[in-house]
C-alpha cells in the first residue's frame, strides 16, 4: 500500500500565501527519492488556457490512486500529463517537473514510446481496435517487432488472464473483438494495455460507459491488479473512488485541493471545498 | 373561445391539410428532377447503345483500325488507355495518398494546411486542357519525355491528384480518434498508428475515390492531346517512351477529324459504348471494392 508523506498533499499554506516572492511556491521534493509518479508545481496550458494549476503530487508505492472532482476540473489532464497523451494536442504547454520512477518524463531526451510502453492507458469508452481478439491483445508485443506466434499466444493468454477475461473469450480469440459486450471490451482494453508490460496504468473513467454489474467486475480486477501495477484512477463516482483506491486526489477549477489517504480524505477531509464536495454539497 | 376536444381536432385537420399539400408540392417537384435526370442519362445510355452495339463484335475489339481507319477495330486505342491509366496509377496514387496521410496525421493544423488544402481543391477546378498544356511543356518537353505514354500517364495524373488527395484525407478523417489514441498509449510511434489502424480502416474509401478519379482521367482527351495520343499508330505501344492511341482521343477523331466522318459513325459510336463501358466498369468496381471493406468492417475485422 502507499505511504503518505507529510508534504505530499498540495501545501495549501503555500498557495494561499500570494504574497510571497515566487520560488517560495515552489515544492521541492527530496530528490533522488524513488517515487512511482512524483509531480512537481505543474502548470497545464490548452494555447492561452490554463487547465492545471500548481499541482504537486507524489505517488510512492503501487495501489491504487483515485482522482475525483466536478467534470472539467483538470483530472483527466492531468492523467494524460503521466504518459504525455497531451502532446498529441496541438497548441498545449506545460510547466513544471514530472517524474516517473525517478525520471523526468518531459525531459527534452525523453523516448515518449518507450514512456507510453511503461505508462499504459485505459480509456472512458472501451476502444478496441476493429481485429480480432488475439490481434487486439497481440497488438503491443506485435510494434515492438515481437513476431513468434508462441510467444504471442501466451502473452495473449496471460495478459487475458490478468484482466480476468481468459475463460470467457479463449475459445473465440479469432472472433472480432467489437463482438464483446461493452464490458468485456474493456476488460479487453485492460489487457491489451497489460500485454505491452507497463508499470503503471492510468485509467479515465473506466466504468463510466458501461453497466452496473460489469463496472464491479472491473473493480474486482482493479483490486487485483494493484499488487502489481500502479493505478492511477479518474472516476466520477465517489462511491467507486472510495470502494478501491487507498489514495484519492480531489481536483477542483484545476487546482489539487487535497490529496491524501482515502479513508482519511472521505472520512475527515482537510480542506472544506472536499467536504462540500463529498458530502454532494456541489459538484 | 373554444377549447373543446372536437374543436381542437377541426385545427388539427385544418393544419393537416394544408401541410400535407405543400409537402405534396415539394415532394413532386423533387421526383420530376430526378425523373429528368434520369431520362436525360437514359437517352444518352440509349442513343450511344442502340448506334454501338451494332459494331461491336470480337473483331472490333482484338483487330487495329484498317483502311485508313474507315474498317477494322480498336484494340490499339483499348490497349492504350489500359496502359496509361496504368502509369496514372502509379503516379497519382502513391503521391496523392501520401499527401493525404502527411496532411492529416503529421502536419501541424494550421494556416499553411489550410492554404494547401484549398489549392488542392481548386486544383480540382482547373480545365483539363490547362492540365494537357502543361503536361506538355514540362513533362514532353522540360522533362524531355518526349509524345509518350509516360508524359500522358503523369499529366492524367495530376488531373487526378485534387480528387485522390481529398478522397483520402475524408477517409483518413473518418477513422475514429479513439482508435488513435488507443495505439498511442500502447507505445505505437506515428507511422506504427497510421499503418496498423488509420490506414486499414480508410482503405475503401482511400479506393473508392481513387478509382472514381480514374474513372474520370480514363474518359480525358484534352491532357493526353499534346502530351502523347497518336492519331494512328500500325503497332502497339512497346514502352513508357511510345506514343499510344486512347479511346478519348480515337473517338474525337472519329467524330470530328476523321475524312469521312459519316462512313466511320458506327466505328465512333462503339467506340463510345466501349469508353462508357471501361468508366462503368471502373465504378463498378469502386462500389464492389467499397462493398467488401464495408461488410469487413461490419465485422469487426
Amino acid at each position: 500500500m502507499l505511504k503518505t508523506n507529510s508534504n505530499v498533499a498540495i501545501d495549501k499554506n503555500v498557495i494561499q500565501e500570494a504574497s510571497k516572492p515566487e520560488p517560495a511556491k515552489t515544492k521541492q521534493f527530496v530528490d533522488n527519492e524513488y517515487c512511482e509518479v512524483k509531480v512537481e508545481n505543474l502548470n497545464f496550458f490548452y494555447g492561452s488556457v490554463q487547465a492545471l494549476f500548481n499541482v504537486s503530487v507524489k505517488v510512492q508505492e503501487k495501489g491504487v490512486a483515485a482522482l475525483i472532482g466536478p467534470s472539467g476540473c483538470g483530472k483527466s489532464t492531468f492523467l494524460r500529463v503521466l504518459n504525455r497523451m497531451n502532446d498529441l494536442i496541438p497548441g498545449t504547454r506545460l510547466e513544471g517537473k514530472v517524474s516517473i520512477h525517478g525520471e523526468n518524463i518531459y525531459a527534452p531526451n525523453t523516448d515518449v514510446v518507450n514512456l507510453r510502453k511503461k505508462v499504459g492507458m485505459v480509456f472512458q469508452h472501451p476502444n478496441p481496435f476493429p481485429k480480432s481478439i488475439f490481434d487486439n491483445i497481440a497488438y503491443g508485443p506485435r510494434i515492438d517487432g515481437l513476431k513468434d506466434k508462441a510467444v504471442l499466444s501466451e502473452i495473449v493468454e496471460t495478459s487475458l488472464k490478468g484482466a480476468a477475461l481468459w475463460d470467457e473469450v479463449k475459445d473465440r480469440l479469432n472472433e472480432p473483438a467489437l463482438a464483446l459486450s461493452g464490458g468485456q471490451q474493456q476488460r479487453l482494453c485492460i489487457a491489451r494495455a497489460l500485454a505491452v508490460k507497463p508499470r503503471i496504468l492510468l485509467m479515465d473513467e473506466p466504468t463510466s460507459a458501461i453497466d452496473p454489474i460489469a463496472t464491479q467486475r472491473i473493480e474486482d480486477l482493479i483490486r487485483d491488479l494493484c499488487t502489481d501495477y500502479t493505478i492511477i484512477i479518474v472516476t466520477h463516482n465517489m462511491q467507486q473512488a472510495a470502494r478501491i483506491s487507498d489514495y484519492t486526489g480531489f481536483f477542483l477549477q484545476g487546482e489539487m485541493i487535497e490529496w491524501g489517504k482515502t479513508s482519511g480524505l472521505f472520512t475527515n477531509p482537510e480542506d472544506q471545498r472536499t467536504e462540500d464536495y463529498i458530502t454532494g454539497r456541489f459538484g | 373561445m373554444k377549447t373543446g376536444v372536437l374543436d381542437r381536432g377541426i385545427v388539427f385537420e385544418k393544419k393537416k391539410s394544408e401541410w400535407r399539400s405543400h409537402e405534396l408540392i415539394g415532394f413532386w417537384a423533387l421526383r420530376l428532377t430526378l425523373v429528368l435526370v434520369l431520362f436525360i442519362l437514359g437517352i444518352i445510355v440509349f442513343d450511344i447503345v442502340s448506334k454501338g452495339a451494332g459494331v461491336i463484335n470480337w473483331e472490333f475489339l482484338t483487330q487495329p483500325p484498317r483502311v485508313g481507319m474507315t474498317e477494322g477495330g480498336i484494340f490499339p486505342a483499348i490497349v492504350g488507355t489500359f496502359y496509361v491509366t496504368l502509369i496514372t496509377i502509379a503516379f497519382a496514387v502513391p503521391l496523392g495518398v501520401g499527401a493525404a496521410i502527411y496532411l492529416n496525421e503529421y502536419a501541424v493544423q494550421g494556416k499553411f494546411t489550410r492554404l494547401v488544402r484549398m489549392s488542392v481543391r481548386n486544383l480540382a477546378g482547373v480545365p483539363s486542357i490547362v492540365f494537357g498544356l502543361f503536361g506538355m511543356a514540362v513533362f514532353v518537353k522540360i522533362f524531355g519525355f518526349g509524345p509518350s505514354l509516360i508524359a500522358a500517364g503523369f499529366t492524367l495524373g495530376l488531373l487526378t491528384l485534387p480528387v485522390t488527395v481529398t478522397a483520402s484525407e475524408e477517409a483518413l478523417r473518418t477513422v475514429p480518434r479513439a482508435y488513435r489514441e488507443g495505439s498511442f498509449a500502447l507505445g505505437a510511434t506515428r507511422w506504427q498508428v497510421v499503418r496498423t489502424v488509420v490506414l486499414p480502416r480508410a482503405i475503401p474509401g482511400i479506393l473508392t475515390g481513387t478509382i472514381l478519379g480514374l474513372a474520370r482521367a480514363a474518359g480525358e482527351t484534352a491532357p493526353i492531346l499534346a502530351t502523347g495520343a497518336a492519331f494512328f499508330l500500325p503497332h502497339l505501344p512497346d514502352s513508357i517512351r511510345s506514343q499510344f492511341m486512347a479511346l478519348p482521343y480515337h473517338l474525337f477523331i472519329m467524330s470530328t477529324q476523321h475524312h469521312a466522318i459519316s462512313q466511320v459513325r458506327p466505328i465512333a459510336y462503339g467506340t463510345a459504348l466501349v469508353l462508357l463501358a471501361l468508366v462503368c466498369l471502373l465504378n463498378l468496381a469502386a462500389v464492389l471494392l467499397r462493398k467488401r471493406y464495408r461488410d469487413r468492417v461490419a465485422k469487426g475485422l
